[in-house]
């Protein structure tokens, strides 16, 4: 295990450096003009980027305003009882909620958690795995539409949040199975 | 869907800024126009426009005063000013004030961050020491005030973002057509088609979608947030160019939306590593498991889902 775990550190070192050579020498021994196909392909990078603005805009603003209105404080307070009901530490639930909202937000949380907990602490590891296992999902649903330009998301939502629910739940169980 | 979830956070902040700022008025949570005394140790001559203060509040006074469990430890830095409209103590800016001072610092002085108040009194004692009394501005709908500040913060976080972006994406992109010219998707295709085919039924065999989807999963999967944005937004481009409607999601599409939100980490996001340092160690299987079960969840629901009523794009379910 450790042995496996050394070796996936190690290559995804490697991975970066040996795509962006490896693409380019691929090409150049199969006679590609790398040079010119790179520009041409690079010219869409500003354009994907002005096109997704006002999706993010959209997102962030609203998620911004959800989170100064204090009404996440009220959400946790709300969900207690039912999460405590399957045994869910009320402690974790603050990154539960605000895991598929904001990336910084949540790494906020973990950082405040260790300074509360301290770094051995079973929470600290629980809130850590759900950062770790999970997405900011409406991040990645308004920039992934967003470049293609597609408003209606059908079931992404719903699909997308299940998934989270899944993994916060399983991350509780799978570390107090593996530290508890 | 995300229709209700969007109009819903924005009327729910609304709702909830108003339900806080009216509770802060009813129990007159910042003491509105309060008379607050304080221990200064004053340095240096008082005919000076601006003279160095170390402020004092006895915990006991604090606790009394606002109603909470919190009060300042120990003294902080300050200066009396005196202006044409009469004198006032500034405290050191960033200082670390206790609840509620906090958010009446940040609503009377934003731009300087000091938390700063009128002197009413100032009773000199011989040993340099004086007692003053204070008011503070008059704070009243901190929320109102700090949701239409967040909406204005986060459209612009939201547009460097996006401009921050350029670079990687252009990259990646620029990559990626190399790659495509010199028929290495189309091979990465061949190799995967297999297993990643009967997730993406609508995607032709062969099809360059197929390819960017493996490199975008494979760049979560090894933790490289960075290159992992761009290879996706490639693979909805591609995902596109299949679309009978641009403007609605394919089920492919929503199917790599599903996976990349729970996706399978091998190697933990850089953020976490940051902040969790060799303790990381012992959390890569819990990680790796849990994003397996999510992983299967999503696929599940994705596909799943795509079947339900609402959710269909054409009679017949297929896209």
């Amino acid at each position: 295990m450790e042995f496996l775990r050394s070796f996936i550190e190690t290559a995804s070192v490697f991975v970066l450096p040996l795509l962006i050579v490896g693409f380019p020498l691929y090409g150049m021994l199969k006679r590609v003009p790398v040079y010119e196909e790179f520009v041409e392909g690079a010219k869409d990078g500003f354009r994907v980027a002005v096109t997704i603005i006002p999706y993010l805009v959209a997102i962030l603003f609203a998620i911004g305003m959800f989170r100064a209105s204090g009404a996440m404080e009220f959400v946790v307070e709300g969900m207690r009882p039912l999460l405590s009901l399957i045994g869910i530490p009320p402690e974790v639930l603050p990154m539960m909620v605000i895991r598929p909202l904001t990336g910084s937000g949540s790494a906020a949380i973990v950082l405040d958690m260790i300074q509360q907990f301290g770094e051995d602490s079973i929470l600290v590891k629980m809130a850590a795995t759900m950062f770790g296992s999970t997405e900011t999902t409406f991040y990645v649903i308004a920039v992934y539409f967003g470049a293609v330009n597609v408003r209606k998301t059908r079931h992404a939502v719903p699909a997308g949040l299940l998934a989270d629910v899944v993994a916060m739940i399983a991350a509780v169980y799978v570390v107090r199975l593996l530290f508890g | 869907m995300l229709n209700y979830i969007w109009g819903g956070l924005i009327i729910s902040s609304l709702v909830f800024a108003l339900v806080y700022d009216t509770r802060d008025l009813v129990r007159d949570t910042y003491r509105n126009g309060a008379d607050v005394t304080l221990e200064l140790a004053v340095e240096g001559d008082a005919a000076q426009r601006r003279q160095p203060a170390r402020v004092r509040i006895s915990p006991d006074s604090y606790r009394a005063l606002y109603g909470v469990d919190a009060a300042p430890t120990g003294a902080y830095e300050g200066m009396l000013v005196r202006t044409a409209d009469g004198m006032q103590l500034r405290f050191a800016a960033d200082a670390s004030v206790p609840e509620p001072w906090a958010t009446i610092r940040d609503m009377t002085s934003p731009r300087d961050n000091d938390l700063r108040g009128t002197v009413l009194a100032l009773d000199s004692h011989t040993d340099s020491t004086a007692t003053a009394v204070i008011q503070f501005a008059d704070v009243k709908f901190v929320k109102m005030t700090a949701i239409a500040q967040a909406a204005i913060d986060m459209a612009e976080t939201a547009v460097s973002l996006a401009l921050g972006l350029i670079g990687v994406i252009a990259l990646w992109m620029g990559l990626l057509k190399i790659a495509e010219a010199a028929g290495l998707i189309h091979t990465v295709v061949r190799v995967t088609q297999p297993i990643l085919g009967p997730l993406f039924p609508e995607i032709p065999k062969g099809h360059p979608a197929l390819g960017m989807i493996v490199l975008n999963l494979t760049a979560n999967m090894l933790g490289l947030g960075n290159a992992a944005t761009p290879l996706g937004i490639k693979a909805m481009e591609e995902l596109q160019k299949l679309n009978p409607n641009p403007d609605t999601a394919t089920n492919s599409m929503v199917m790599l939306l599903a996976m990349n939100t729970a996706s399978v980490q091998l190697v933990p996001p850089v953020i976490l590593v940051a902040l969790m340092g060799l303790q990381i160690n012992q959390l890569i299987f819990a990680i790796i498991i849990v994003t397996f079960i999510s992983l299967v969840v999503a696929i599940t629901a994705a596909k799943l889902l795509s079947r339900m009523k609402r959710y269909r794009t054409q009679p017949d379910g297929e896209v």
